[in-house]
């Protein structure tokens, strides 16, 4: 018996744990002779036989680990089923959060945009901003209720009920710039790190020309935000430990058949 | 005590080549893994390069499916033969019909467009 090329053997032995180990223990052996019997015969080059080995190897071991994975789901179904509905509970449940969590950042741009409406159509017919907006301090950083700013049409502040401290919040001008060519803008505006405002800005046209901002501070939505995606995380972990549960169960002790096979 | 065994599925065809050409070779007699490779690459085998990979995951599911089992008879555990068992016999004769009845059809197709096949 001829010896095949010793370090390319010994790797093609190594190389048999791609296999999947039932297949390796039952076949390991005889894989090994026929490789011996086949180098020994074989009537061109050794680059060739190995490389047709390796290449053999390689497409033969993916095709039966995929021959295990599909016994193994066809022996115990209940795993199969349990991913399955694992995958049809997340693929539904997130995206269902992030709308619910869209619907409450949504929810918090009223009442702003009813009062910056009627802002604007006042001031537009002829009231000034100084008689409309109430003389009133109000901290978002502090305070959830909403507060007004007027700003003129250089947009500098004219008249404000909202304020930082002892300063009226200062307008991206961006903001400004986008007013003039669209009339209306609605942004989540961060004054300051922490503090995030739901804002809605619009246009006013007339007699006293500039923008009325009216903001409140979105604490409470992100507290609401923050409660449901735990909420979500805590429900998903619980459906998932529950699934699992269930598949195990379900697996350890299988129905009882109808008719037990003949055994004597 | 009587032994009960569950009756084995029919396999379904067409066979893919690499098991047609395995039960081809055992039809012959029972052969070893090797001798099973040669016979296959053989044309009269079925002309299939069949690496050991392929060969042993084949055969194992051949087993499996009781269209192939060991003849428990050598004196070396490297060298198992193999022959095919009664239902074997059965999907290669199935197999062959169905090959013989595409095959005719194929000739006479050919014949009419003027090939010879």
């Amino acid at each position: 018996m001829s010896r095949p090329t010793p370090v390319l053997f010994a790797l093609y032995r190594g190389a048999l744990r791609l296999y999947p180990s039932r297949l390796r223990l039952v076949y390991q052996d005889e894989m090994l002779q026929t490789v011996r019997d086949a180098d020994a015969e074989r009537s061109y080059s050794a680059l060739y036989f190995w490389l047709y080995l390796f290449a053999d190897l390689a497409k033969s071991s993916l095709k039966e680990r995929l021959f295990m994975i599909r016994n193994q789901i066809l022996a115990r179904p209940i795993f199969f089923y349990t991913l399955a509905l694992a995958l049809i509970l997340t693929l539904w449940g997130f995206p269902a959060a992030l709308t619910l969590q869209g619907a409450l950042r949504g929810a918090a741009d009223q009442p702003q945009i009813q009062m910056a409406q009627n802002y604007a159509s006042q001031i537009a017919s002829g009231h000034l901003p100084s008689d409309l907006l109430p003389r009133e301090h109000i901290d978002p950083s502090y305070s959830l209720e909403p507060f007004s700013i007027f700003y003129g049409a250089d947009g500098s502040p004219l008249r404000s009920t909202g304020y930082i401290g002892d300063s009226i919040p200062t307008l991206p001008p961006g903001v400004f710039a986008y007013l003039r060519t669209h009339s209306t803008d609605k942004f989540t505006w961060q004054p300051q790190p922490g503090l995030r405002i739901a804002a809605f800005a619009q246009r006013v046209d007339g007699p006293h020309p500039g923008f009325i901002l009216v903001g409140r501070s979105l604490a409470l939505v992100q507290q609401q935000a923050n409660y449901l995606r735990l909420g979500t995380l805590v429900s998903w972990l619980f459906l998932m430990a529950l699934l699992v549960a269930g598949a195990y169960f379900l697996n350890r002790f299988p129905r009882a058949t109808a008719n037990p096979a003949p055994t004597g | 005590m009587r032994e009960v065994s569950n009756p084995a599925a029919e396999p379904s065809l067409p066979l893919t080549p690499a098991v047609f050409a395995i039960l081809l070779a055992l039809a012959g007699g029972e052969k070893h893994g090797y001798a099973i490779m040669k016979e296959a690459a053989l044309p009269q085998g079925g002309g299939i390069n069949l690496g050991p990979g392929t060969l042993y995951g084949t055969l194992d599911r051949l087993i499996r499916d009781s269209l192939v089992e060991e003849t428990g008879l050598t004196d070396d555990a490297r060298r198992r033969y193999y022959r095919l068992t009664q239902q074997g016999h059965r999907a290669l004769a199935s197999e062959t019909e169905r090959l013989t009845v595409s095959l005719r059809t194929a000739r006479s197709r050919t014949a009419v467009n003027g090939v010879r096949v």
